[in-house]
């Protein structure tokens, strides 16, 4: 089934843009580990392993040139994480950025929370475009002045300056996880966040660093009986006092804050009913969820797990709404992903602004977006073959058997180490971020 | 003639089943093993990833077991069938009244081949064979859990439990512990002076694989391949056992040291 011909709803995707490195060897650091738009899509941020935070911003659209929107471009590149070592534990902690998560904006300076394993960073980015010049006790160069030399006051005046971006850490929230995180959440009162580990979940304030709530804890007494871990987490997004959590079973667990101070009991329990006919020893590793998202609207919520796509309705517990086969022709081969590690990779997954359609990462640099109305899929590649300005992208197909047509690629021939696992959909628009290997493309819609 | 059809037809689809099965069963375990001896030598494994690898583990171990109680009873059936004289469609063999009589007095009323009744006195001995193999294998999944490096690295371990000199306590009465729940497995590196268990040895000849008739061919093989592991196993727990017991014997070097010095202070300081 192929979207992009024709009108409508189908979309028509092209290239856009393509940030990072073009070389072979791809540097360890530079492997991207998170994308994520700002609330207005005017910022696209990524983190990488090296922990660094690299923002784009979108140029004003130009009159001049064709109707194109504008691009993105550098903004700004800070270090957010140093490699870390825990000497208690005799433990390296990796300085790879797990999340970003944007603050809505509320004045002229913007804010976000990265994390890696065990410290959230709130990181305020601003402008400077003016400094001050004429100060009474110190020179242009800053050097003090000796006071008894000034014998007339004067009142320092702003003068332009080229644009420079600072980021400045405002908030280091550290300490309050045993385990690795896998998400943070920013909740709709934009007072409180939460992060999530393998085993607890934290609340905390974004103004005070010394102390969360311990909101969820999963951990048994007995570490020896642990068989489910939490894979990920997310706060509503209109109710803050609800939030969904993900484990390594393919249940989700909604919880509501006010029920009680500790939610270790769920108010709804999602899960689907195991088809016995596809019963195999990996059933469960590829039912362990590794992206949970919340639909804009707030009634519908977005798992992915090994092989699909589910979307559920909140208000239906038993079994998911909408299921959608990412990439079924892996079934057969789940024995030598499992021996490779493949099955253990965690592809998240997003919704686009008006929550019709759902895009999520596959393998060979292969993206897939599933559009709710139409129920139409495609299949997309993002390689630098493809890289001509607004050159359209074409669909791709994987051959799962039988004569292979032109143009069509056996599943034998698939690049595993070529895999998506983070895409970003603009909230507003049809431009979307992926992030393969050490490179981000975006693509935008044709259709404007 | 009509009795050989019938267990013709049984092996048949026992080994459509036991041939894929068998070896997606006998990869899944190779690999599991792999990564868990892998990931215990990690400093810091993925915790999902060792809960997910350690699931999976017990899963095949418990297909194992649902495979050999099946095949008990196949074999079970087949003996009682091949017993109950010529008619092919006589279901058990007894008389109606008889039904009710558990299989095993069943067995016995129609031995009549001497050899018959050792093969399976012998299926017998090596489903419990079987069993104690799966059961060590347990106890690995179980000691590993802990975690044979230091207890501050297992993926499982209690780590927030144990708090400054506790772990060293800890570290070695686990290493102990881990000796004791493993007595079966030779822990050839670890304890070169101590007296080797031979129930390894013992479960080892209890398998003669002479006497198996073709139905049987499929446990052999598994079992075969699950003590083929034992020896992996013995070798990479004592790998890491040892790594443990180096750890358990640093600790108990740091005792000894501690007590040294206390011997040195008593000396010098009596206490009176």
């Amino acid at each position: 089934m192929m979207a992009g011909v024709g009108g409508g709803n189908d979309f028509q995707w092209c290239f856009s843009q393509v940030k990072g490195a073009i070389d072979e060897d791809v540097a360890e650091a530079d492997i991207i580990s998170t994308v994520e738009f700002n609330y207005s899509g005017e910022l696209l941020a990524t983190g990488d392993k090296g922990g660094r935070v690299v923002i784009f911003q979108r140029e004003q659209e130009s009159k001049n040139r064709p109707p194109s929107r504008g691009e993105y471009n550098v903004y700004s590149t800070f270090q957010s994480h140093e490699p870390e070592f825990d000497y208690l534990k005799s433990l390296e902690i990796e300085e790879k950025i797990n999340k970003i998560r944007w603050l809505p904006q509320q004045n002229a300076a913007h804010f976000l929370l990265s994390t890696n394993d065990k410290t959230i960073k709130l990181w305020k980015i601003s402008e400077r475009d003016k400094r001050a010049e004429g100060y009474n006790l110190k020179d242009e160069d800053g050097r003090l002045r000796d006071p008894f030399r000034i014998t007339s006051l004067r009142v320092p005046v702003l003068m332009p300056m080229d644009l420079m971006v600072e980021a400045s850490p405002r908030r280091i929230f550290a300490n309050a996880h045993t385990y690795h995180i896998n998400s943070i959440s920013v909740n709709s009162d934009y007072e409180t966040y939460l992060s999530a580990d393998d085993l607890r979940i934290n609340l905390w304030h974004l103004e005070i660093t010394d102390r969360s709530f311990n909101i969820v804890d999963i951990k048994p007494a007995n570490m020896e009986e642990l068989t489910e871990v939490i894979t990920a987490a997310e706060c509503h997004p209109h109710q803050c006092n609800v939030f969904v959590y993900s484990s390594s079973k393919g249940t989700i667990r909604l919880c509501d804050m006010r029920a009680a101070a500790l939610c270790d009991r769920h108010s709804k329990f999602f899960e689907e009913p195991e088809d016995p006919s596809s019963r195999s020893f990996f059933s469960e590793i590829i039912s362990s969820i590794s992206d949970v998202k919340f639909s804009h609207s707030g009634r519908y919520m977005m798992t992915r797990d090994y092989l699909s796509v589910k979307v559920w309705d909140l208000n239906m517990e038993n079994r998911p709404v909408e299921t959608y086969q990412v990439h079924e022709y892996l079934r057969s081969k789940l024995c030598s992903l499992y021996e490779n590690d493949c099955i253990f990779d965690k592809f998240e997954c997003c919704w686009n602004g008006s929550d019709s359609a759902i895009m999520t990462g596959s393998y060979n640099n292969f993206f897939r977006m599933f559009d709710r109305n139409t129920r139409r899929d495609i299949t997309l590649e993002a390689s630098r073959e493809n890289s001509k300005p607004r050159a359209m992208l074409k669909p791709r197909k994987v051959c799962t058997g039988g004569k292979r047509k032109k143009d069509e690629i056996s599943v034998d021939s698939l690049d595993f180490n070529k895999k998506i696992l983070h895409t970003a959909w603009h909230p507003k628009e049809n431009v979307i971020a992926v992030a393969a290997t050490n490179n981000l493309y975006i693509f935008q819609d044709k259709i404007n | 003639m009509v009795a050989k059809g019938q267990k013709r037809k049984l092996h048949r689809e026992d080994e459509g089943r036991g041939a894929a099965w068998e070896s997606q069963l006998q990869s899944v375990l190779d690999i599991s093993m792999d990564k868990f001896h892998r990931d215990q030598a990690l400093v810091e494994p993925s915790l999902l990833r060792s809960v997910l690898i350690n699931n999976t583990l017990r899963q095949v171990q418990s297909e194992v077991r649902a495979q050999v109680e099946s095949l008990s009873a196949v074999k079970i059936l087949t003996k009682s069938q091949t017993h109950s004289g010529s008619e092919p469609d006589f279901p058990r063999g007894p008389p109606p009244s008889e039904h009710n009589a558990p299989l095993f007095s069943l067995n016995a009323e129609n031995m009549e081949d001497d050899f018959m009744a050792w093969t399976s006195e012998e299926d017998f001995s090596l489903s419990s064979a079987i069993s104690v193999i799966l059961k060590d294998l347990d106890t690995v999944i179980d000691a590993g859990g802990q975690g044979p490096c230091a207890p501050q690295r297992a993926p499982l371990g209690s780590v927030e439990n144990l708090t400054g000199d506790a772990r060293l306590v800890q570290s070695s009465s686990r290493a102990e512990k881990m000796s004791d729940m493993m007595p079966s497995i030779k822990m050839e590196a670890a304890c070169p002076g101590c007296p080797q268990d031979v129930s390894l040895d013992k479960l080892l000849l209890d398998i003669d694989t002479s006497v198996f008739e073709p139905e049987v061919n499929l446990l052999q093989g598994l079992s075969d391949d699950l003590v083929k592991y034992l020896p992996s196993l013995s070798k990479s727990p004592s790998a890491s056992s040892s790594s443990s017991l180096d750890s358990h014997g640093q600790a108990t070097w740091e005792i000894q040291e501690i007590e040294h010095v206390m011997d040195i202070l008593m000396r010098t300081y009596p206490q009176s």
